[in-house]
């Protein structure tokens, strides 16, 4: 398995070219940051506005790779007992129905107080064992025998103390449980682990020295072109080329929401359906809801439609 | 390579991006992995390492440009056609730029750290076989200026600017004293000996190599200046300019200058981003001891219904509501333009802020700035507000009857102004009003404290009714009103 990793991930190009096979197509940054983080055993952490494929990078990478894509979804409130292990409360209980019933008989034979509560301390550490862990994601993530992709998905949307957490995590592939003792990955087979943030807050410093820093912006139109031409490929180039055009224009105005890829390849898809062969006015308003997400945008560009729509037409 | 490393961090650091020493030692692990041969991959690789912001990777960007240009020292030292080698002139590609009977001695010129002395050694038989009629000479940066080696002399330049400590430039005077040290340490002084020896020889050829060797230094001095010149804007172009942020921040804003506003609008942003990373996060208190009966009844069904895991109250400590009353009348209005800048600047922090300005009649801000950007708000602000004669009664009246309800005991008011009423009433109890409903009156006054009572001045009166009363009239000052402001709710 990891000598065909080894091979995936040979080269910046090679990474490419595995990423276009699965309908992604990334600039040189985003092949660099999987290369570097496969080879330096480091976390990558990927800030951008939201819908630029941060997330489908991961599932994408964990694709390419074979392996599986354990996923953590932050949010405020998040803490240890849902992101890396709890105890089965439940089972304990039951076991300890149970041994109350036996109990004299275990303590069978033993004289005096001392003795018995020597011979109980035995059990106690039974209950905080392996058996009674119901591992979460970051446990998973860690103990997965193959190797996996471990995805935290919008860091910025946890707690600070959360963030804490995952220090040792990043640094050293490992957790602390109290009552078991460290928990370590195999070196061999440390997860690819992938955070992602919309920059609502700042990340702390701490986070981010463990990490690789991955920026995605928005892609230029070239790279924009391909992209829907990989994940929508039944469009025509010319709807393709209007369709790029007008959102790359849309992108450089005042708007609460600029358009992102994933509404791009939405809105690619919504005019298939509607059988469009090229773009005009009436169109693009009546499918404005696709791609801007605000009422109040799509009033302040209603004037412009005409312009950007001729602009977008002319240009292709 | 680890040296240069090192050193480019260093250059970082002036630039103004945190790298700590651990991500030194990641970007040297990373360069193991990826070797030092494609430059875009190396700048990829680099800015994941050491940037961790979309800002740091822009400073990031210009910063990589310039410290890894190895800008070829262009045209050459000495004019070609008096130099019997046919130089093929001013390419930038090193590997091709050997010319091609000097060349073979060398064998490339372009491998990293190349001893200049030795190298030339070889080349010297070659070229004196070639043409004997001319006299090579015999001081090491003599043979290196008659070589010609672009490259060669390149290296000869870094790695004696390396040896001078050129990087501990600090200010610009100090450029002449640097060339000469970096001309110095490449054998200069040897050189010299060598031109006034050859020129008392008296001989023909010898004259002719003087004047030859004595351009070539010429050249390489000015050449060598380009250089230190470009070292100093690398290591230390941006300590000045922390320097001059150190002095605005205690420079009376009075005393600003138009021309200052920008540099000082940058100042105001980066003191406010350090006040939000110490207060962005929501504190919690947990009051111990009482017990949070619903939130420990739900949070336990899940362990059919044995009370494992106890929650207690918590409250959550709420931001301060800030009402910000300048006084935007000519004497004041510098001091009051900072304040609702430093205050805007902490929305991410302060999300309440509301803002009202007057000289006479008290008119609430809000609106602007959260509409348009802080310039035009500030503009816009002066321009319908300011510039009349202060009534501070006026103000308080207008106050009270717009937006006294909205004061409870979450608020903080802060007032900026000089409390010079020009002898109107000044209304103090409306003041008093406010001190009692409010969470905090916090009044801020430009004038030094002995000059609060003098003339027209109401500050007596008003700083009864007070919580604090402070002088403010630097940027130093503000940051710690506001830091406290901060800091007295959690």
């Amino acid at each position: 398995m990891s000598i065909k990793n080894e091979e995936r991930l040979a080269s910046i190009e090679v990474i490419q070219e595995n990423f276009e096979k699965l309908d992604y197509i990334c600039n040189l940054q985003i092949a660099t940051a999987v290369f570097l983080a496969y080879h330096l055993g480091k976390p990558i952490l990927i800030e951008g506005p939201p819908g630029v494929g941060k997330t489908e990078l991961a599932k994408t990478c964990a694709d390419m790779l074979d392996l599986e894509c354990i996923r953590l979804q932050c949010y405020e409130g998040l803490d240890e007992s849902k992101a890396i292990y709890e105890w089965k409360y439940g089972k304990q209980l039951l076991y300890t129905q149970v041994l109350k019933e036996t109990l004299s008989e275990i303590l069978q034979g033993a004289t005096g107080l001392a003795e018995s509560v020597s011979m109980l301390h035995d059990f106690g550490d039974i209950f905080f064992s392996e058996e009674f862990l119901e591992p979460r994601p970051l446990l998973k993530a860690l103990r997965h025998e193959d190797g996996c992709v471990l995805l935290i998905d919008e860091v910025d949307k946890s707690d600070h103390e959360f963030e804490s957490l995952l220090l040792e995590l990043l640094s050293d592939f490992q957790l602390s449980i109290p009552e078991i003792g460290t928990i370590k990955a195999d070196p061999e087979h440390k997860p690819l682990v992938f955070l992602t943030s919309n920059n609502t807050r700042e990340i702390s410093d701490a986070l981010k020295r463990r990490c690789l820093h991955l920026y995605i912006p928005f892609p230029d139109a070239p790279l924009e072109r391909r992209i829907i031409q990989a994940r929508v490929p039944d469009i025509s180039e010319k709807l393709r080329n209007q369709l790029v055009t007008f959102i790359q224009e849309l992108r450089d105005m005042d708007l609460k929401k600029v358009p992102a890829i994933s509404e791009t390849i939405d809105w690619a898809r919504t005019l298939i359906l509607l059988h469009s062969e090229s773009l005009d006015a009436d169109l693009v308003r009546q499918t404005l809801n696709v791609i801007l997400k605000f009422q109040e945008d799509i009033e302040s560009i209603d004037a412009e439609v005409q312009t950007i729509t001729n602009k977008a037409v002319k240009e292709t | 390579m680890d040296r240069t490393i090192v050193d480019f961090v260093k250059a970082l650091r002036t630039a103004e991006l945190k790298v700590s020493p651990a991500e030194t030692l990641d970007a040297m692990a990373a360069l193991d992995v990826i070797g030092i041969e494609d430059r875009e991959f190396l700048k990829n690789t680099l800015s994941m390492v050491l940037s961790k912001t979309p800002e740091e990777k822009e400073s990031f960007e210009t910063c990589f440009e310039q410290f890894f240009t190895f800008e070829q020292f262009q045209g050459n030292l000495i004019p070609a056609d008096d130099v019997s080698h046919d130089d093929d002139g001013g390419e930038f590609d090193p590997s091709d730029d050997d010319n091609p009977q000097a060349g073979e001695g060398r064998g490339g010129g372009a491998g990293m750290g190349g001893g200049g002395g030795s190298a030339s050694e070889g080349d010297e038989s070659d070229s004196t076989a070639d043409v004997p009629n001319t006299m090579q000479p015999e001081s090491r940066l003599g043979q290196l200026l008659m070589n010609n080696d672009k490259t060669e002399i390149t290296i000869a330049v870094v790695e004696a600017g390396r040896e001078v400590e050129v990087n501990q430039i600090v200010v610009f005077t100090q450029k002449g004293l640097y060339t000469r040290k970096i001309m110095d340490a490449m054998g200069l002084p040897e050189l010299q000996d060598e031109i006034s020896e050859l020129k008392g020889h008296g001989g023909l050829p010898q004259r002719k190599l003087s004047n030859l060797l004595k351009s070539g230094r010429d050249t390489l001095r000015e050449r060598v200046r380009d250089y230190v010149e470009r070292q100093f804007f690398l290591h230390a172009d941006e300590q000045g300019k922390q320097l001059r942020e150190e002095l605005l921040k205690k420079v009376k804003l009075s005393n600003l200058e138009k021309r200052n506003y920008k540099d000082v609008q940058q100042v105001v942003f980066k003191m406010a981003k350090k006040l939000i990373a110490v207060h962005s996060k929501q504190r919690k208190t947990v009051k111990r001891g009482q017990l949070d009966v619903r939130k420990t009844l739900r949070h336990n069904m899940q362990y059919d219904g044995a009370l494992f895991d106890i929650k207690w109250k918590a409250t959550k400590i709420d931001r301060p509501k800030v009402m910000a009353i300048c006084d935007v009348s000519g004497s004041v209005s510098n001091y009051s333009r900072f304040l609702l800048m430093f205050l805007y600047s902490l929305s991410e922090i302060l999300p309440k802020v509301r803002a009202f300005a007057f000289s006479s009649d008290l008119g609430e801000v809000t609106r602007l700035f959260d509409q348009s950007g802080l310039e035009d708000a500030i503009a816009k602000t002066m321009r319908d507000y300011g510039n009349g004669s202060t009534d501070y009664g006026q103000m308080l009246q207008d106050f009270k009857s717009n937006c006294m309800d909205d004061v409870n005991n979450k608020t903080t008011i802060i007032i900026l102004g000089d409390a010079r009423n020009n002898f109107g009433d000044p209304r103090a109890e409306i003041l008093r009003e406010m001190y009692d409903k409010s969470k905090r009156v916090i009044w801020l006054n430009p004038e030094p404290k002995m000059s609060w009572t003098v003339g027209d001045a109401e500050m007596k009166k008003y700083a009864a009714c007070c919580h604090q009363t402070e002088v403010c009239n630097s940027l130093m000052h503000l940051e710690r009103v506001v830091g406290n402001l901060l800091r007295s709710v959690s």
